[in-house]
């Protein structure tokens, strides 16, 4: 464990531009959008042809105003989806490195000195890709919405209505964050195949690992698509590429399962439903029902598998 | 004293090419052995070998372990230095002792903060932004707080000028080993180890060719300054190599008594260099 816990370290050490400042450099650039799109709403609302604010302002009084306040509270957290789109190119990039760059330096040799096993090792590598980093982006995404949401209501104090004493009471301001924490064991399963993919490349490939690791799959999917137009042969290319080739690089989109599942998300509006992160926290849940989810975890646990085989065996010149 | 290492009969090829040819040796507790050949002789893939880092047939032990089966065990009583400046560019001073305190049971933290006091070297610069000479006494000072049983350094002064060579090895000698430790050096700049080995092994074609003490090398090995009327009956003992030096001739001679040499002119014993140059004669032809 306390071996785990520096390994982790010192992935930080190396990787904190990429995990931590790029994340939050972005959600710095929306926060100051949302600022500035916030002062600009209330100049023109004071200045506008000179008429006074009171004009523009807005009431919000009973059942209408406990839903926009619901909705403040459930929703909130849409505003970090940038910055958690931005997560899985980091997730793929550090992946893409985390075995070669190591071995490019020759630092493999320095690391390789210490008592520290390969598997442990690539295992610390897994952990950083799948849960730490997502925990980073989570809570810099979190401390983004709640921004965006204090702005938000903020602007409608200045129309005229607080809803701030609401918004805190609302159960569905805390909950909507920890839900999306719950949704990091469900994250960690559905990447696994990508984790695997792309640390095994790492582990393999003298040189040219995007290539590799992007090439290679598309390359395979190309030549199937041709076998199947030109030869005929009862090859399905498109099930290869929508089950194989995108699980193999997407997978490490955060809610890619939605789309990998196909589940269907009721976001038609129905009266007395559920909130709607809570129906997209079953809904991911549920797409553990399905087989595609473990078939993914079993490949992408080989591929680990052979990563740490590789770093174990490979020589370097 | 007991074997640290027992090698019988190492073999590697890479492709056609034997790195290693049926290299057989041991390493007694206690010493420093100087593990010296020519490029592609198999130096690197001996040490390799011994610290698991390469697959080979032959039966190897290290600290009674197979470095093949039981590397994970090994690596708490080994530690290698296997070239300069392979620390990663991001690592900072501090950093690199925090994690090897954190991960390796056998460090002494303080042992590391003292040799890194009297270095110019700052707990926060990161490796990027040091010299050579600095990435490698940042090496050492990691390496010497590790109390650990067998160090193997692969030409660790590599591309260092004279001032941190000569401070590397006497560190080294001075802060480092004792009778509990042993260690093991490759490097070609054999003058400036030769004085700190006990032990001297040459590798030639992926075989070991000379495997002795340096007190044995001293009784073994004779130069001579030949004087010019014995010229003839020197060359009778078959020297190994002869060469000239001002018009006289220097020969080099193998197992020949010192007694029966010193009629022909004066006696010296031998550098490691010239030595090494005379067993390897025809290495490259």
């Amino acid at each position: 464990m306390k071996t785990m816990k520096w390994l982790i370290k010192r992935e930080m050490w190396e990787h904190k531009g990429m995990l931590v400042w790029a994340p939050a450099v972005i959600a710095a650039l929306i926060a100051v959008m949302a600022l500035v799109a916030a002062t600009f709403d209330k100049n023109i609302s004071i200045n506008g042809d000179g008429s006074p604010s009171q004009i523009l302002s807005v009431t919000l009084e009973g059942k209408v105003r406990t839903q926009v306040v619901e909705t403040m509270a459930q929703a909130y957290m849409a505003s970090s989806a940038p910055v958690l789109l931005v997560l899985g190119v980091l997730v793929f990039f550090y992946c893409l490195g985390a075995l070669h760059d190591e071995r490019r330096d020759r630092s493999l040799l320095f690391w390789k000195s210490l008592p520290v096993s390969d598997s442990m090792t690539v295992l610390s590598k897994v952990l950083l890709a799948a849960v730490v980093a997502p925990l980073i982006t989570l809570g810099i995404g979190f401390v983004l919405s709640l921004l965006i949401l204090f702005i938000g209501a903020f602007l409608l104090l200045m129309h005229g209505t607080n809803v701030f004493g609401e918004l805190l009471l609302t159960p569905d301001l805390y909950l909507t964050p920890l839900r999306m924490l719950g949704l990091i064991p469900l994250y960690v399963m559905w990447a696994l195949p990508t984790v695997g993919w792309l640390l095994m490349v790492s582990s393999m490939a003298r040189s040219k690992v995007f290539l590799w690791a992007v090439g290679t799959p598309l390359v395979t999917a190309l030549l199937l698509l041709w076998a199947e137009k030109a030869m005929h042969i009862g090859i399905n290319s498109t099930w290869f590429v929508s089950n194989i080739v995108s699980r193999l690089l997407l997978s490490v989109v955060p809610g890619a399962w939605l789309l990998f599942d196909e589940a269907h998300i009721a976001m038609e509006h129905v009266p007395h439903r559920l909130p709607v992160p809570q129906t997209i926290f079953g809904e991911s849940w549920a797409t553990l029902g399905n087989a595609n989810v473990w078939i993914g975890v079993a490949a992408g646990a080989a591929m680990i598998a052979v990563a740490i085989w590789m770093r174990r065996r490979r020589e370097e010149g | 004293m007991s074997a640290i290492i027992t090698a019988s009969n190492l073999r590697k090829k890479y492709g056609k090419q034997a790195a290693l040819d049926g290299v057989t040796f041991t390493v007694e507790a206690g010493r420093i052995v100087g593990l010296i050949g020519p490029n592609g002789s198999g130096k690197t893939t001996t040490l390799k070998a011994l610290l698991g880092l390469t697959q080979f047939d032959g039966e190897l032990s290290v600290l009674g372990m197979d470095p093949r089966t039981q590397r994970d065990a090994l690596m708490n009583e080994v530690c290698f230095i296997a070239d300069v400046a392979i620390l990663p560019k991001w690592l900072k001073v501090k950093d690199a002792i925090d994690f090897v305190e954190g991960v390796h049971p056998r460090f002494d933290r303080s042992k590391a903060e003292k040799y890194l006091a009297i270095t110019k070297l700052d707990p926060r610069m990161k490796v990027k932004a040091m010299s050579k000479g600095m990435v490698v006494q940042l090496h050492l000072a990691l390496v010497m707080a590790i109390d650990a049983k067998l160090l193997v350094l692969d030409e660790p002064t590599l591309g260092l000028d004279i001032l941190y060579r000569k401070q590397f090895y006497q560190n080294l000698l001075e802060d480092y080993f004792d009778e509990n430790k042993t260690i093991v050096i490759t490097t070609h700049q054999i003058e400036e180890v030769e004085h700190i080995l006990t032990d001297l092994m040459f590798i030639q074609d992926g075989k070991i060719s000379l495997a002795a003490t340096m007190d044995e090398v001293g009784e073994r090995f004779t130069e001579v300054m030949v004087e010019p009327p014995f010229i003839a009956a020197a060359n009778a003992l078959q020297p190994m190599t002869q060469r000239t030096v001002f018009g006289k001739s220097i020969m080099l001679f193998d197992g020949v008594s010192r007694e029966q040499l010193a009629n022909f002119g004066e006696l010296r014993t031998p550098s490691v260099a010239d030595l090494f140059v005379a067993t390897m004669k025809g290495t490259y032809a």
